[in-house]
């Protein structure tokens, strides 16, 4: 038996299959390293060197890099846009359209999630309308609806738009969150005598913690691109981050411009998702057992 | 951590209450007086009374932000300025066309938008007898944006040509008739590329040009409102000149993105707007190596307009801001600054990036409009379109 599995050089077969199993991990981390890089690592590093391209010399074919770096495009940006104003703006309507998602998403999402509710396929489409339709479709019909009732132009009207595109991640999300707790934790806690108010802390809250953090980072990174509404709606009163990064892209792509404007849209966002994540983390096992 | 969540959700909830407490409530009564029979004072008096205007450009921050401080610091009146994009800069006024008062005094208009708008009747006008100096400003763009009758509701901003843009390093003998850019793009497969005409000003030059030489010239459309079909029965051979060369030329998506192009080695020449160019020099987005001249062959140009929306909440400030970006002073500072050819012709400069003997000998006027919405269309369908 011990020939069968021994190979001719003498090394036994399990040493073998876990040495390719090693050999196969590297590979894979080595491809994962290589998507990351080359999806994620190499955009960042172009923006970074695009951002501190000096104008008096530009970096231009046949140059690798850049043969000299500048704050110019930096100091452009500061000093020519809105950009203070509009980072003010983006940063306070979206922690709000965040919430405001949240208690308005809360209610829908327990419903399409627990209950039996006829078309509910049907309602879950209809949540998702308006991040299917193109986005200034969306913007020039409800901005004669803000219009009309006055929420033009208004920092709550502002929210208010934010919140609907966010909406639909949050109510996609927290269905999900709500379908996959299982009935017998609920069942056992009602036969334990919990109430209403406790099954909502001791067991949904905690249940749905995951999702409801993967539903902000979704409502929040939406709000914080959100361009078109706020274009109609907002500007001239109200400018976020995508109404000034626009303004650099698209037909009049100025690429120093933009990376410096795309990186200091980026680099909050990035920094919440590392804090969100690690939330996220540490509190996944527990709460999917509900020992929270 | 509860407590820091909670602490935190009241901090944000006050901040964006005192933030909405502070905001500004857009003005909402409609303006008294009229342009059009007040005196140049008046209109100065009311502006200063309105006390701000809001502007919408998608182009030149730097030279908008300083002509609108020094409008502040010449007249105390606030300039709202906002650079956005093109395209929502129009969609957000034609979604506004039927309020009593819009958001938007004024804004600057390309030629890729003008048709649409005129014909939507979003500009108040004409503005030619109210802005003082408007002799002084080109008469044809008053006239006329890119084949548009405008008929002085579009005030000149500034002139732009289009010609051929290339990289000298690469380029030493750049082509000057058209027989000889046909023989350049055959010996230099890829290496010329133009925007498709939908998206951009300067592919639609190059497309023009073609038909000027293809199809028999521009003079037999001068004047006509509407397509002659006949004019265009053999614009089929436009189309024929363009799929022959499709494996040797090189299709862009915008005015930009062709100057890039040229930027990072991909092409080597190009149509390009002279003072599109320029700006990108000013802001290390090419080589200053780059050199443009308007061929024999002959590259259309025109300009960029300024129009007073019809709801404009603060028209009277409008009116003076417009006029402050199109005096002597602004003109020149935005050459300076920018690189845009003035719009008045009582102004000479100098270090243009295309030639005044250029200028004066191989500009082309654009052929009327619907002439300009055929060749775009068609181009999409028979080229771009095509296997």
């Amino acid at each position: 038996m011990s020939a069968i599995i021994e190979t001719q050089a003498g090394t036994p077969l399990h040493v073998r299959q876990a040495k390719r199993k090693k050999q196969f991990y590297i590979l894979l981390t080595a491809f994962f390293v290589a998507v990351q890089i080359i999806w994620v690592g190499i955009p960042i590093f172009m923006a970074v060197m695009w951002s501190l391209v000096d104008p008096a010399n530009p970096w231009s074919f046949p140059d690798i890099l850049p043969q000299s770096f500048s704050f110019e495009p930096w100091k452009f940006v500061f000093r020519y846009t809105n950009i203070v104003r509009a980072l003010r703006t983006s940063y306070t309507v979206a922690p709000l359209a965040v919430l405001l998602s949240f208690v308005l998403s809360l209610p829908t999402a327990y419903v399409l999630g627990r209950k039996r509710v006829p078309g509910r396929k049907f309602f879950m489409l209809i949540v998702l309308l308006p991040i299917i339709m193109p986005g200034m479709v969306v913007a020039l019909f409800l901005s004669r609806v803000f219009a009309g009732i006055g929420l033009s132009q208004t920092f709550f009207g502002l929210v208010l738009a934010h919140t609907l595109m966010g909406m639909p991640y949050m109510v996609r999300v927290l269905t999900t969150s709500f379908a996959s707790i299982p009935q017998d934790v609920i069942d056992a806690a009602e036969n334990l005598g919990a109430g209403t108010w406790v099954k909502i802390r001791e067991i949904f809250l905690p249940m749905i913690r995951p999702g409801l953090l993967a539903g902000m980072i979704f409502a929040f990174v939406t709000s914080i691109e959100e361009f078109n509404l706020t274009f109609v709606i907002g500007t001239p009163t109200y400018e976020t981050i995508p109404t000034i990064l626009f303004s650099f892209m698209g037909y009049n792509f100025i690429r120093t411009n933009a990376s410096v404007v795309a990186l200091i849209m980026m680099a909050p966002n990035i920094v919440m998702l590392f804090i969100v994540e690690r939330f996220l983390k540490s509190d996944y096992l527990a709460a999917s057992l509900g020992k929270m | 951590m509860k407590k820091i969540l909670a602490v935190f959700v009241v901090g944000l909830l006050t901040v964006g209450m005192l933030f909405a407490a502070g905001s500004r409530e857009p003005q909402v009564q409609a303006p008294s007086l009229d342009l059009q029979s007040a005196s140049w004072n008046e209109i100065v008096d009311a502006a200063k009374a309105e006390g701000q205007v809001i502007f919408y450009a998608w182009y030149f921050p730097d030279y908008f932000r300083e002509a609108a401080e020094d409008f502040e610091a010449e007249y105390g009146i606030r300039v709202n300025l906002v650079i956005g994009d093109q395209t929502a800069n129009f969609n957000k006024v034609i979604a506004e066309q039927n309020r009593a008062v819009g958001t938007v005094d004024a804004m600057v208009v390309g030629g890729q938008w003008v048709k649409t708008t005129l014909d939507l009747g979003l500009f108040y006008g004409p503005l030619q007898n109210i802005i003082p100096d408007a002799e002084h400003l080109a008469p044809a763009l008053w006239e006329m944006q890119e084949g548009v009758l405008t008929n002085g509701y579009l005030t000149p901003l500034h002139r732009n040509q289009t010609g051929i843009l290339y990289d000298p390093q690469r380029v030493s003998n750049p082509p000057q008739t058209f027989t000889e850019l046909e023989a350049w793009i055959d010996a230099n497969p890829r290496q010329f590329g133009f925007n498709d005409p939908s998206r951009g000003g300067s592919g639609q030059s190059f497309v023009h040009t073609v038909i000027h030489h293809v199809a028999g010239g521009l003079e037999q459309y001068v004047g006509d409102e509407e397509v002659d079909p006949a004019k265009v029965a053999n614009w089929n051979l436009v189309w024929d000149w363009f799929n022959q060369r499709k494996d040797k030329l090189t299709f862009t998506v915008s005015n930009n993105d062709s100057i890039v192009r040229i930027n990072d080695g991909e092409m080597a020449m190009t149509f390009g707007w002279d003072d599109n160019v320029q700006d990108m020099i000013n802001r290390g987005n090419i080589f200053s190596r780059a050199r443009m001249y308007i061929p024999e062959m002959g590259a259309a140009g025109g300009g960029d307009t300024m129009g007073i929306l019809h709801n404009a909440p603060n028209p009277a400030a409008a009116a003076l801001f417009i006029h402050h970006l199109t005096t002597v002073e602004q003109q020149r500072k935005k050459f300076e600054m920018v690189g845009a050819y003035p719009a008045r012709i009582d102004i000479e400069m100098e270090g243009t990036l295309l030639s005044e003997e250029d200028r004066a000998n191989n500009a082309l006027a654009w052929f009327p409009a619907p002439y300009k919405d055929l060749m775009i269309s068609d181009f999409v369908r028979n080229v771009l379109m095509q296997q």
